[in-house]
């Protein structure tokens, strides 16, 4: 800053001559001082927001991921639709109040409205490196992250009905770009010579898949069956393919920096998505969609036996770290309408530890987060050092 | 002297030399007594004594024998040897000289180790020296008296906890331990190195990865015969598969409406229900007491690619019978059995499955082999029995997981990806697996169903068009040398044959009656084949149970110029010689003898 104020003297001192030679005014002192503070502060404003702009990736839309699952699971307690809410579950749909609901809906509105601005921004003035990233094999799925989380809190919005105009018009808006992003990469895994998928699949290639079923749940509580059928076989089928070139790990596992461990949850969320898009377009918690929660929960149990796989990326705070919620959230959302589906104590039991679980890693994130907030945007991200090597422009 | 003392002093640099010398003169041991050799490379680092190995496989081989011999006390014939190796020391009692490899090699691995670790392995001890332990008197000439002695020896570091274990129940039981309490702690596979799954690769071959390859050597004798339980491998529990998915088969054969035809008797089924018991509790007792006595042994075989999936055939084995019992005696289980035997099946899975996804050496794409479909089918298995038991979500979590995983090996096993070398390159009765879990997979989908509807139809045909294509490959499959894990290439047969029966149940006509007639007669055909067999290796040709080559790999890959020095297996001439030589020389008093020493042995190999 020390430069910066610096130039700021040189660049003020050029532009107000008055100020050097009438030292004896005290108005224009005092009026000078104050546009110098405003300048500075300008200045400061959009160094500050440059340097946040070029260090922002769609990466940092896992935060607005992780809280619009968090909004929908609060909406699946506190207004379960067509559930009956006898049982414990009732019980714990009372704990959530509606008004905590509606906070923490406006909060991860707020947040993503932010986010979506501030990438806006990024892809205004610094679209070479929006570019770099959907070049890149681990950036281009995060592009898919802010329609997810657009679609997210679409569907856990409060008063909104799905059968209202606007929904519908707010899920074309979200759900088209995912269809486009769907074409462009997808026809890539199979046709591109550079980008094969056996050669870029890493764990976050499942956003892809999780963005076409997300879309597809939220079709068919409009109503729109086909859509939903359409965009869930999409998912699925690249799901498939997917799953099998990642657990073949043909490449050895090193497509993915250490520090993006944490991504590996989304193994399981994708079962837990898929299964929640089959409810909704069946009208019911079937076979199918039991069998797809109990994989995702089977991969789940997987993961978290093996603490060692996570331990290095765990040292120091960042952003990666969002990627531990939003999964879980979904899981345990899963693990609400299987509850509810199948009365049980088991059932119970998992909804409810599974639920605590979310509720606790999103709360313990938002607190490392502000606690360390200085460390969000910091200069050797993963993926924005990746990035940072082409050329920018300013 | 002078110099050969000064030599050694700077070699070793320690305080060692007078008891060196006081050792030789005194003769106190016969033979070549490389305890000093423990004794003094633990006093070395690690680093040193490496040099010192280095400095003796590089020099010459008259000098260094020479070197050797004077220290031959310490090092000598040890030198070969990388400093690595540890498992010298159990190869060939029969040959001279192996016990000083030990010691010198086993202290270089184990120089991190506290020195009492020690490596006195195959030394004969003097009384009242600083190193007291190990008076096993094994002498490495091949003396008889020592001979079951030294076979104990040989395979305790396949001993759970290098047979202190034995001692101690010796010890309970009131006998006296054989020998003093050695510390043999030399486990040939330090534990806390676990052998990687290259190491496998490359020591193995075979579509069993059972063969060694000819550059590489066992870490115990090929030409003797090993202890029982040694040889004793998982696969065995294959025979356990085979005989009790007969019983299935033959009450699915006596109770099925579609069957009815043939008047088959439900003794038929009790009978086998009643053997395969038998078996598994015989086979279960003896494994039990492997893993109690040789869980080193255990720990190889579950480190081994293919061996892991035998692993679960013991619970499949469990579900079986589960499945098979006779009406006659029970006509339903209680559901926390299903509970209990699923228990280990999940833990298993989740080992195994989390290492493909996320191990790095033991990820799908390179250990993928037909074997693994042993732990896809238990889930299936699982779901079948859970699913007849009348439980609802137990069987669909299985299934599921089962489904998705077999998905998954089923498309690296068809891909055949040039980087898997597990998958044998010419058909062999392995690849029958393949068959086993669509199968079971069709009928268990029938049971979670209540009817054999399009899913199970599905699945079943695809496991019908798997047999054929294989079946009409019959000639392709000769020429393999019988194993016992064939056993549990016998069930997959027998799975197909139940799943025609089932689906008959459903759809019936000419057609499927004649196709169950076919399948369940090739099966219990290929069954009396194999029974037959096995009854022939047991009692005839004596080699039902050859040595487990594959647990006995070593741990590195031996340095090719080892046998410049002697060819340390095959109790050379020379090497007699040397000891001759040396023997002749540590009677003589003074001085004298270590120059002495020094010289003569140089003779017989420049002879060479």
């Amino acid at each position: 800053m020390a430069s910066c104020e610096i130039e700021l003297v040189i660049d003020t001192s050029t532009t107000n001559p008055t100020v050097v030679t009438d030292t004896g005014h005290d108005d224009n002192d005092a009026h000078s001082d104050e546009s110098l503070m405003m300048m500075i502060a300008k200045r400061s404003l959009i160094l500050s927001l440059n340097s946040i702009l070029t260090k922002l990736h769609a990466g940092y839309f896992r935060i607005s991921l992780s809280l619009g699952g968090q909004a929908l699971l609060w909406k699946t307690f506190t207004e379960p639709a067509d559930h009956d809410t006898a049982g414990i579950l009732g019980h714990v749909g009372n704990i959530f109040h509606p008004t905590a609901f509606l906070v923490l809906w406006s909060f991860s509105l707020f947040v993503l409205v932010l986010l979506s601005i501030l990438y806006l921004l990024r892809c205004l003035f610094y679209f070479k490196m929006v570019k770099a990233e959907f070049l890149h094999h681990v950036g281009v799925n995060y592009l898919f992250a802010p329609w997810i989380s657009w679609l997210l809190l679409l569907q856990s919005a409060p008063g909104l009905a799905p059968e209202t105009l606007p929904y519908l018009v707010l899920w074309w808006v979200f759900s088209v770009p995912v269809v486009l992003l769907d074409v462009k990469i997808y026809g890539q895994w199979f046709t591109k010579g550079k980008r094969f998928l056996s050669t870029g699949a890493n764990p976050t290639s499942q956003l892809s898949v999780i963005g076409n079923l997300v879309g597809a749940r939220a079709a068919a509580h409009m109503g729109w069956r086909e859509s939903a059928v359409c965009l869930f076989s999409l998912g699925m089928v690249h799901y498939l393919v997917l799953f099998v070139t990642l657990y073949q790990r043909l490449s050895g596992g090193d497509r993915l920096p250490v520090l993006l461990r944490p991504v590996f949850f989304l193994f399981f969320a994708a079962p837990g998505v898929a299964s929640l898009a089959w409810e909704s377009i069946v009208g019911g918690f079937d076979t199918a969609s039991k069998m797809l929660f109990f994989l995702s929960l089977f991969l789940f149990t997987s993961l978290i036996c093996r603490p060692m796989l996570f331990r290095r990326s765990m040292r120091r705070f960042n952003v990666a770290w969002w990627a531990y919620s939003f999964p879980v959230t979904v899981l345990a959302i899963a693990a609400t309408e299987y509850a509810y589906e199948v009365k049980g104590m088991i059932a119970n039991s998992l909804t409810l530890i599974l639920s605590a679980l979310s509720v606790l890693v999103s709360f313990a994130l938002t607190l490392f987060t502000l606690l360390n907030s200085k460390m969000l945007l910091p200069d050797n991200d993963p993926i924005a050092s990746l990035l940072l090597h082409l050329p920018v422009s300013h | 002297m002078e110099n050969s003392t000064s030599h050694e002093i700077a070699e070793h640099g320690s305080l060692e030399v007078p008891s060196l010398i006081k050792y030789i003169s005194s003769n106190e041991v016969a033979g070549f007594d490389s305890t000093e050799t423990a004794t003094e490379l633990q006093f070395l680092g690690p680093s040193d004594k490496q040099e010192i190995q280095k400095d003796e496989e590089k020099g010459q081989g008259d000098e260094s024998v020479a070197v050797n011999h004077q220290r031959k006390i310490s090092i000598s014939i040890s030198m070969p040897l990388s400093p690595e190796e540890v498992q010298s020391h159990n190869n060939g009692e029969t040959s001279l000289g192996d016990g000083i490899p030990n010691s010198s090699s086993q202290s270089n691995t184990e120089g991190s180790k506290p020195p009492r670790q020690a490596k006195c392995y195959s030394q004969p001890m003097p009384k009242g020296h600083v190193y007291p332990e190990d008076t096993e008197g094994r002498v490495n000439f091949g003396q008889n008296p020592h001979i079951n002695r030294l076979k104990d020896n040989r395979f305790d570091p396949f001993k759970t906890f290098s047979g202190r274990l034995e001692r101690q129940l010796s010890i309970f039981r009131g006998k006296p331990p054989k020998q003093a309490p050695a510390k043999q702690e030399n486990n040939i596979n330090n534990t806390d190195r676990p052998l990687t799954v290259d190491r496998y690769f490359d020591a193995l071959e075979g579509p069993e990865l059972e063969t060694l390859r000819a550059s590489e050597e066992a870490v115990l004798p090929q030409n003797e015969r090993w202890p029982f339980l040694l040889r004793f491998p998982i696969s065995s529990f294959g025979i356990c598969l085979g005989v009790s998915s007969q019983a299935i088969l033959w009450k699915t054969l006596a109770t099925s409406p579609s069957t009815e035809f043939l008047h088959i008797s439900l003794e038929v089924n009790l009978v086998l229900w009643i053997i395969s018991i038998a078996l598994v509790a015989s086979i279960f007792t003896m494994y039990l007491l492997k893993i109690i006595i040789y869980f080193e042994a255990v720990r190889r075989e579950y480190y081994h690619p293919i061996r892991v999936n035998f692993f679960f055939a013991p619970w499949i084995a469990l579900l079986f019978l589960a499945l098979g019992v006779p009406p006659s005696l029970t006509k339903y289980l209680h559901h926390a059995l299903w509970y209990i035997l699923m228990v280990p099946i999940f833990f298993l899975e989740l080992k195994i499955y989390g290492q493909w996804m996320s191990g790095g050496q033991r990820r799908l794409s390179k250990v993928a082999n037909p074997s693994n479909h042993l732990s896809v089918v238990g889930n299936f298995v699982g779901a079948l029995l859970g699913a007849s038991m009348g439980l609802k979500e137990g069987p669909i979590f299985f299934f599921a997981v089962g489904l998705a995983h077999y998905t998954v090996l089923f498309v690296t096993l068809y891909q055949r990806l040039p980087t898997n070398e597990t998958l044998p390159k010419e058909l062999h009765p392995v690849f029958f697996l393949f068959v086993a879990a669509p199968s079971v997979a069709s009928m268990a989908w029938a049971r979670i169903q209540d009817s054999f509807d399009y899913g199970s139809r599905i699945a079943y045909f695809i496991a019908l068009f798997l047999y054929f294509s294989l079946a009409v490959r019959v000639n392709f499959f000769r020429g393999f040398k019988f194993s016992l894990a064939w056993w549990a290439y016998t069930f997959p047969m027998t799975g197909a044959a139940i799943a025609t029966i089932r689906y008959s149940n459903q759809v019936t006509n000419i057609v499927t009656k004649v196709l169950c007639v076919i399948l369940s007669l090739i099966s219990t055909l290929t069954v009396t084949a194999l029974l037959v067999s096995t009854v022939l290796h047991a009692f005839v040709l004596k080699d039902l149970f050859p040595n487990d080559i594959a647990i006995a790999i070593s741990d590195r890959r031996r340095k090719p110029h080892k046998n410049r020095w002697f060819p340390l297996r095959h109790g050379s001439s020379e090497h007699s010689k040397v000891i001759e030589n040396f023997l002749k020389f540590s009677n003589t008093e003074g001085d004298g003898d270590l120059e002495a020493a020094l010289k003569q042995p140089s003779n017989p190999f420049e002879q060479h």
